[in-house]
This record gives C-alpha cells, sequence and structure tokens, in this order.
C-alpha cells in the first residue's frame, strides 16, 4: 500500500485542468460514439488512443477511462430508445427501457438507465480502490472447473428470461450454442462449421450477430409496420408531468437493492478475465426478476429491469481493471486496449505498479470517480438531445440507423463479410421471433458457448476421466450445486406461473 | 395458421435440422479425432441431439404460446432484399456511393415522402457519416 502523501498526490493530479478538460471531452466522446449502433466503447476507445500518444500518461489514460465509461453510457440510449441496442451488454436494458419509452417516458427509461450505469460504475470504482489486490488473488485461484461451474451458473439464471416455452428456450440455447461453434476448435485447433469461408477462423464476429439479431431485425419488424401515416420513431407527449420525464428520489432508492445485486453481479464477473458486461447485465437482470414482488411488470418497463441491467454491465468495467493493474492480466478487450495504452506510455501493468507508479494509478482511481460524475452531468445534457433526435420520423430514424449499423459492423469486423453475416443473422432473428423462440437467450448462449467449450474442456483434461476428482475443486462443486438448484427454483417457478396462468 | 400448427412446423423443421447436422454437415465440416476429451465433433452433435429432441418435442406438444405481434413477411423480406441489394452493390461501387439510394429507397418505401426529410436522409445522414468515419476518425467505409 502506497503512502498517503503519495496516494494524496495520485488525487489531487487527477483534479489538474488539463485532466479534467481531457476526461470531459473522453467521456462526451464516448456518449456520442456509443449511442451509434456497432461502434460502442470498445470500438471508441481503440480510436482515441492514438489522440493520447502526445499526452502525458495520466492525461492520456484518463481521456481513455473518459471515453470508456462515456461509451457505456451511450450504449444504452439506442436500446431504450429505439431497442436496437448497439451492443450486446445494452441487450438486457432494451427489455425494459423500449417498453416504457414506448409508453412516452423516453426520458425517464434513459435517465434511469444513466443512474443505474452511473451507481454500478462507481461501486465497482470503489471496490477496486479499495480491495483490489484481495479481489485479484482470488480471480487468479478461479480455474477451470470453476469457470465451467460459473458458466453452468450463469446459464441457469439465464434459464430465467426463456419466456413461456422451456422447450423454445433450450431450442433458442442449442442453435446459440451451435453458431459459437463455428471456427477453430480449441482443443484440437481444426476449423469447424465455416464452409471454406476462411474469414470465420475466429468465429462468427460477435459484433455482426448481436447488431444482426438485436438491431437489424427489429429495425426490419419496425419498417414492415410502417402504414401510409409516417409516424415519430419516439412520440413525446406535449405537457409531459415531470413524474414522466424523471426519475425521482423515491423511485431511484426504490431500485437499490437491483442496483447493488447488479453491481456485486457485475463486480465478481468483470473481475474475471473473459467473462464480461453481457453475461453479467443478464444475469443481473435475471435475478432481479426472480427476486422481484411483481416478477409479472418485467418485461413491460420496469424501472428495476433497467436498473439491474446497466448497475450490472457498467460495474463490469472498473472491476476489468482488478486483474489489469494487480496482475497485468486484461478483463476484457477494453482492458486490453488500456494495457497497451499504459504500455505506449512506458508503464507496465502488474504486480509492481502500485509501489512503483503509485502516483500514477491513484491519479487513474481519482479520474475513474471524476469521469463518473462528469458522466452524470454529460449524460443529462446528451439524453435530451438524443431523445429530441429520435422525435424524427420514422422513416429516416430507421434508413439513418440501418447506415449507420453498416458502417458499425465493418469498422468492427473488417469489412463486407461481416455486413452480409449480420443480414443473415437478422432474418434468423427475426424467423426465430415470429416463432417465439428468444433471441436474447441465442445470443447470451452464443457470448458464452466459446468460453464454456474452453472450461469444459480443460475441466475434463483435469479430471483426466476420473470424475471423482472434482472433489479436490470444492468452489466448483459449489458452483455447480448453486446451478442445478437455481435451474430447480426457476423450473418449479415456471410450473406455478404456468398454472396460475 | 393457428400458433400449435406452427409450433408443430417448427418441430419438424428442427427434427430434420437436428438430424441433418448430426448425419451430414457436422462428418462434413468438423474433423474426426481419436484423441482429446472433448473431440471438435462432440460438442456440436450434442447440440444436435438437443435440437432434435426440442424439435419431437414440439411436435408432440406444442405450446402454442403468445407470438410477440403481428409479422409482416413481404414487407420485412422487401426491406431485407433492398438492405442484400445495397450490400452487393456496396462490393463493387462503395459505401459512398451507395448510401445514399440506399437510404433513399429504404425511406421511400417506409412511406416518407416529404422532400425535407428524404434529403435529410439520402444526403444528409450519408454525408455525416462520411465526414465523421472518413474524415474525423480516419477509417475507411466499406
Amino acid at each position: 500500500m502506497p503512502e498517503l502523501s503519495v496516494i494524496l498526490a495520485g488525487f489531487g493530479d487527477a483534479l489538474a485542468p488539463i485532466n479534467l478538460l481531457f476526461i470531459l471531452f473522453g467521456v462526451a466522446l464516448g456518449q456520442f460514439v456509443g449511442a451509434v449502433p456497432g461502434i460502442g466503447p470498445v470500438m471508441a476507445t481503440a480510436i482515441a488512443i492514438p489522440f493520447t500518444f502526445g499526452m502525458d500518461p495520466l492525461t492520456g489514460i484518463a481521456f481513455l477511462v473518459g471515453v470508456n465509461k462515456g461509451g457505456l453510457v451511450g450504449g444504452a440510449i439506442p436500446a431504450v430508445l429505439l431497442n436496437t441496442p448497439g451492443t450486446p451488454d445494452a441487450a438486457a436494458t432494451a427489455l425494459d427501457g423500449y417498453p416504457l419509452a414506448k409508453q412516452g417516458k423516453p426520458l425517464k427509461a434513459t435517465k434511469m438507465a444513466l443512474f443505474a450505469s452511473i451507481t454500478g460504475d462507481t461501486f465497482s470504482d470503489i471496490v477496486l480502490i479499495t480491495v483490489s489486490a484481495p479481489m485479484a488473488i482470488l480471480a487468479l485461484r478461479m480455474g477451470p472447473a470453476e469457470v465451467l461451474g460459473l458458466m453452468l451458473l450463469a446459464f441457469a439464471v439465464i434459464a430465467g428470461l426463456m419466456g413461456q416455452s422451456l422447450v423454445k428456450g433450450l431450442v433458442a440455447i442449442a442453435l446459440g450454442l451451435m453458431a459459437a461453434m463455428v471456427g477453430t476448435d480449441p482443443e484440437h485447433g481444426s476449423p469447424r462449421l465455416i464452409f471454406g469461408n476462411y474469414e470465420l477462423y475466429d468465429g462468427l464476429p460477435l459484433a455482426s450477430v448481436a447488431i444482426g439479431m438485436l438491431a437489424i431485425s427489429e429495425l426490419l419488424k419496425r419498417l414492415s409496420e410502417t402504414r401510409g401515416t409516417v409516424r415519430a420513431a419516439i412520440i413525446l407527449p406535449r405537457h409531459q408531468p415531470r413524474a414522466d420525464r424523471s426519475v425521482s428520489w423515491i423511485e431511484y432508492w426504490g431500485c437499490r437493492f437491483t442496483m447493488l445485486r447488479g453491481a456485486v453481479i457485475g463486480t465478481i464477473l468483470g473481475a474475471l478475465p473473459g467473462i464480461g458486461s453481457t453475461a453479467a447485465a443478464f444475469m443481473s437482470y435475471a435475478s432481479a426478476r426472480q427476486a422481484s414482488k411483481e416478477p409479472e411488470s418485467f418485461g413491460k418497463g420496469s424501472l428495476h429491469g433497467i436498473a439491474a441491467s446497466e448497475s450490472a454491465n457498467s460495474s463490469v468495467m472498473g472491476a476489468n481493471m482488478i486483474p489489469m493493474l494487480t496482475l497485468g492480466i486484461p478483463g476484457s478487450v477494453s482492458a486490453a486496449l488500456i494495457i497497451s495504452a499504459f504500455m505506449i506510455h512506458g508503464i507496465q501493468p502488474g504486480p509492481f505498479l502500485f509501489s512503483q507508479q503509485g502516483q500514477l494509478v491513484y491519479g487513474l482511481f481519482g479520474a475513474m470517480i471524476i469521469a463518473n460524475l462528469i458522466n452524470l452531468w454529460v449524460g443529462q445534457l446528451g439524453l435530451r438531445f438524443w431523445v429530441r433526435v429520435v422525435s424524427a420520423p420514422e422513416p429516416f430514424i430507421f434508413a439513418s440507423a440501418l447506415l449507420m449499423c453498416f458502417v458499425g459492423v465493418a469498422l468492427a469486423s473488417g469489412g463486407l463479410f461481416g455486413i452480409g453475416v449480420m443480414l443473415v443473422f437478422a432474418l434468423l432473428a427475426y424467423v426465430m421471433s415470429a416463432f417465439g423462440i428468444s433471441v436474447v437467450v441465442f445470443i447470451i448462449a452464443f457470448f458464452l458457448g466459446p468460453r464454456l467449450e474452453v472450461s469444459l474442456s480443460q475441466t475434463l483434461a483435469l479430471l483426466n476421466g476420473q470424475p471423482q476428482k472434482l472433489f479436490d475443486y470444492p468452489f466448483a462443486l459449489a458452483l455447480m450445486a448453486l446451478a442445478a438448484v437455481t435451474a430447480v427454483a426457476l423450473a418449479r417457478r415456471r410450473d406455478t406461473e404456468s398454472e396460475t396462468r | 395458421m393457428s400458433a400449435k400448427t406452427s409450433d408443430r412446423l417448427l418441430g419438424l423443421f428442427l427434427i430434420l435440422l437436428g438430424v441433418a447436422f448430426f448425419a451430414a454437415i457436422i462428418p462434413w465440416q468438423a474433423q474426426a479425432a481419436d484423441y482429446g476429451w472433448l473431440k471438435p465433433r462432440t460438442l456440436p452433435r450434442i447440440l444436435a441431439v438437443m435440437l432434435g429432441l426440442c424439435g419431437l418435442a414440439l411436435l408432440i406438444r406444442p405450446p402454442g404460446d403468445v407470438r410477440p405481434g403481428r409479422f409482416h413477411w413481404a414487407r420485412a423480406m422487401l426491406f431485407a432484399g433492398v438492405l442484400v441489394l445495397g450490400l452487393a452493390a456496396m462490393s463493387w461501387l462503395g459505401f459512398a456511393l451507395i448510401a445514399p439510394p440506399m437510404a433513399l429507397v429504404l425511406m421511400w418505401l417506409a412511406h416518407e415522402r416529404r422532400p425535407l426529410w428524404l434529403v435529410l436522409g439520402a444526403a444528409g445522414m450519408p454525408a455525416v457519416i462520411w465526414f465523421t468515419v472518413a474524415v474525423l476518425l480516419d477509417r475507411p467505409l466499406p
């Protein structure tokens, strides 16, 4: 632990006017770019890195942190206002955000997303600042068996999102996992299900699949519903009461446990490399619905639904920094990009970072907290702008969104092949929705599939044909047992709900 | 077509899909291996069986659950066709030349007839995207 003087000097550095200015600029850029479907915080950070070459290390890294945090808030905007999440982690926000926006309360929905996002982010930042070292050690002890247990738990919790038919939920999981099988087999390194397309060696591009299924299919559905009279994409009622435009303190405070649960889930998953914010958002959403006294209100514009998703996906960002700063292991693509920025500036993240660069690290922590406050302020202004933008006519908004998705996916996946994949999966999602198969469950299974296969393969290798060896991994066993209990509890709840119906 | 009938058809399709994957696609598209705990074909084949069993369940006991709203297939396919044609044309002429007519056709098919909005969508928005991506961010457009 560095001396108090170093800590205070670090926080003081974060308050330097130049750093504040670049945090503000980063947050504003991140929110704007994050709101464009297909670009998102990762792409925004990647684009911003070259601009930091000429800056001081703290200024450059604070700028990137601002871009990343702004991007997380921005990602929720198209999800809530148009039901077209630009990134998979915002898909859970759309489940309740869009219904609330459709009820004529787009500002309330986006503000709840903003407040929950900032709350979750601040929670994980505080965890990062206070207990990052023990958390990193704990994360490092998670071997393949424990990760497999966690994956099974994630699938069991997500079963709560399957909808009315269990069989169709299983179909969505099987199809999503089958799509995840495309690419190189992790154990043998041989190509699989690529049909001669060498662009698929690394698997189907996540951006293409996610944006195709979540955004393009929704845009196709909405465009197909247009009739002779042109409407606004979001209708803003005139003389709207204040209660419908804002989130009151009582409403915010009423969601405190939901946000806390989401932030804890996001922080734990964020500290584990490779699991990411999508799984956190959906696990938090599913567990909030499970814990709610009014589960039927979820999916119809519940503030708790928005709070659960946003607090979890935003808290992943700070938690990703835990293994990154303490062990030098990036927990996500964003963290890997920030690590590369550290290295460009001659700083080596890892166990010695706190002792050798303590002032810089605490400067970064200060910048993260300041970025949250600026995110809140810029977000309040920006949301009004975006709500105004989407009150333009539907044909204009939808055509513009489609063009942006084309460009965003081409940038993210490296060209027109990615756009082709996006269109194929958009049509698949349209057909799946028509048959009542959950697109969201498909996406989560697709997202978790490679990690599940790798951890399963490694666990089987560890057990070496002796299942009793699993008892050497008590934490993994506990997670697997918890997954089984969760699955049974959800199945019972489903039966009770069907009997009530 | 009732929801139960469509579920039965879905079930039948999934059985065929599962069989096709298990018997033809996976042996063709995944290499056989005689070592290791999780072979390249193992998990895909488990999933193919899962699809087939789910299909069977849907065929025998179709849930007939509520669908999320109405689906206008013909119009959706019309818009999808425009996107596919746009993509094909883009691979030949590039985004900058194809985006304006594509946006115009999409808006026209969505019943927008007001010149101002048509110009904004077909010229303004592609120009903003071009300026932001190609000029400000210095990234290539598709």
